[in-house]
């Protein structure tokens, strides 16, 4: 059964561009009446179908379209063109306790946003208690809300949604809400329904929980479906595509400090047969140059650079702490080499830095972004990353068993 | 000033009564829409709602306030007639009228900003285009005509009538303004409507 069918749907927004010619208050006057208007398409020719019971995740980068499809899933707003059909009680966490009131207290926000949500009167009273109780509110819930925490805000507008029953369920953003407890109780409730045949929709930035919630995810870019398939394949196409428009090209780096006693010039990572590259795959010999300058003589410097995730984790870094360098005014290059990257597949953003090392304290004399590197699949890592290692047979022995029962075993 | 015999305090405020009912609703549910902007743009529910809303709190506030009413015509020893009943259509068709203006501003109001500023001066000259502080008899025979197809004047007027004077309304007025505002009604909810698919990109 088809539970959402998006048919050749298209939205279209309206920006306008200010005009110089004309001044002060007219121009707002002149741009709505004869324009200077351009057509901005958040969907272009976007078809999809939902089956009964599916989880879909929608990923992609700021204004790739994903909030627009809920909004038009949700009935906010209507498509320019194309159809869209909705199958079954639909309910939206657009964007939690956006419909609570300040002044009403708890127990009445509860009311007014389940009857916006689409619940019955009786079906509320029912439920309070279950909401209050999952919100963790119970003893403010009649206080006015203007007086509640954000996190009790949220959580109740959270609870309130998720006590609803519906049989499609649109997500946008709603895991960043509350604490790690309370974030894992969402996940559970959300995992009830799910179990419970409810068609899910949830647009995320958070691809953990995209791929842990999602069967099918699609990738959207500049308004088309990019990518669709598993969760995984999507992922990776998304942290592939994050990678492809690297913030800096490598090797023109700029710098933090106006001048710094020292500077890193260059980072270059050579691969096995000593290209310069920064593709590589797990397992990889890579060999990295790190180029600096030295303006004033540096004693116990340490010079590193940083594997960040493109979600900003510090995967792993190569450093010179062990052996520490007495740099003196002048250039020179320092070598890393690493027999066998144990980097999982992504794209890593690289950060090189010359710190400089006292008794107590410790500096960075200079820090900048260098580079992205891309880890393809090479040695299968399952985990967090690969680690090095060999195998060999260490003893055979034959069981004195006959030959068809070995055969079985096989 | 004259006031068709009846105490002038009685006289005028039987015609501000329903006239505050038909401004203040609109008034408050031209904002309506973007005073909640929060709820328009996170949540689908039928837009018309929040207008209504506004018009059904300004009916209640009248309901309220009609009390002084009773207490004016106690006070001046004015007793009502069996003509005070026809008050239920004529507050019904003023309803009708009030839901039709504020639907046209409200959604009007989404995209032109400028309407909220706008209404309450168009109020203002609305409620002097309208026989509240004077009365019917006051504007020359040769504009009634024209003066007469802004539906106030017949409501406001039959309000007066019917309730102070004790006489049965003009029927042909009334019936005049129920049907404009009838008609208004309707094509101003068919906009709203259609103003409705759209209505949160703008708001």
């Amino acid at each position: 059964m088809i539970d959402l069918k998006f048919d050749r749907v298209s939205k279209k927004y309206r920006i306008y561009q200010e005009s110089e010619q004309v001044p002060g208050k007219l121009r707002s006057l002149t741009r709505r009446l004869f324009g200077n208007r351009n057509d901005f398409w958040a969907l272009r020719d976007v078809s999809f179908e939902v089956e009964r019971g599916e989880a879909l995740g929608i990923i992609g980068q700021n204004g790739a379209g994903k909030s627009t499809i809920l909004k038009l899933l949700y009935n906010i707003t209507a498509p320019t063109k194309g159809r869209i059909s909705i199958n079954g009680r639909l309910a939206a966490l657009i964007e939690v306790a956006s419909g609570f009131h300040p002044e009403l207290t708890g127990r009445e926000n509860v009311y007014l946003n389940g009857s916006l949500l689409g619940m019955k009167r009786r079906e509320i009273s029912r439920k309070l208690d279950n909401i209050v109780d999952f919100a963790g509110v119970s003893a403010f819930i009649d206080t006015p809300v203007k007086r509640y925490s954000s996190g009790m805000y949220l959580r109740l507008g959270f609870s309130i949604a998720a006590h609803l029953d519906p049989d499609i369920l649109l997500l946008d953003e709603v895991l960043a809400v509350g604490d790690a407890q309370f974030q894992t109780k969402c996940i559970e409730r959300i995992n009830e329904l799910r179990n419970a045949g409810t068609t899910i929709v949830f647009v995320s930035h958070n691809l953990g929980a995209v791929e842990s919630l999602c069967d099918r995810v699609f990738l959207l870019r500049q308004g088309e479906i990019f990518r669709s398939g598993s969760a995984r394949y999507a992922i990776s196409e998304y942290e592939h595509m994050l990678t492809t428009t690297p913030a800096s090209p490598s090797g023109n780096l700029t710098s933090v400090e106006a001048s710094p006693a020292a500077e890193i010039i260059a980072v270059v990572f050579f691969n096995s047969k000593g290209f310069q590259t920064t593709m590589f795959a797990t397992g990889d010999e890579v060999r990295v140059e790190v180029e600096y300058v030295v303006h004033e003589p540096l004693d116990a410097a340490v010079i590193e650079i940083y594997f960040y995730s493109i979600f900003g984790n510090l995967h792993t870094h190569f450093s010179t702490e062990v052996n520490r360098l007495d740099l003196s005014r002048g250039r020179g290059i320092i070598e890393f080499l690493c027999p066998e990257l144990s980097l999982e597949v992504g794209s890593f953003n690289v950060e090189a830095s010359i710190r400089r090392v006292g008794s107590s304290f410790t500096e960075h004399v200079d820090y900048k972004h260098a580079t992205t590197v891309s880890i393809a699949k090479g040695k299968a890592v399952h985990g967090a990353f690969h680690t090095p290692h060999t195998w060999q047979r260490k003893r055979v022995e034959s069981l004195e068993c006959d030959d068809a029962a070995a055969k079985l075993i096989v | 000033m004259p006031s068709d015999g009846a105490p002038y305090a009685l006289f005028a405020y039987a015609a501000l009564l329903p006239w505050n009912y038909f401004s203040v609703g609109v008034s408050n549910a031209t904002n309506s829409l973007t005073s909640h902007a929060q709820f328009v743009t996170k949540v689908y529910f039928p837009r018309e709602i929040l207008p209504i809303t506004y018009v059904v709190a300004a009916l209640f506030d009248f309901g309220v306030a009609s009390t002084l009413l009773v207490g004016l015509m106690i006070y001046y020893r004015v007793s009502p007639t069996i003509n005070a009943l026809y008050a239920v259509p004529i507050i019904l068709v003023l309803t009708c009228f009030s839901l039709a203006v504020s639907f046209f501003f409200s959604a009007t109001q989404v995209r032109f900003r400028d309407i909220g500023v706008a209404v309450p001066l168009l109020l203002q000259i609305w409620l002097f285009a309208t026989p509240v502080v004077y009365p019917l008899s006051a504007v020359p025979e040769h504009w009634r005509t024209l003066y007469s197809l802004n539906p106030m004047v017949g409501l406001i007027e039959s309000f007066r009538q019917v309730i102070v004077m004790g006489n049965a309304p003009d029927t042909k007025s009334l019936v005049t303004s129920a049907a404009i505002s009838v008609v208004l009604l309707v094509a101003s909810y068919i906009y709203f409507k259609l103003v409705e698919a759209t209505m949160a990109d703008f708001v």
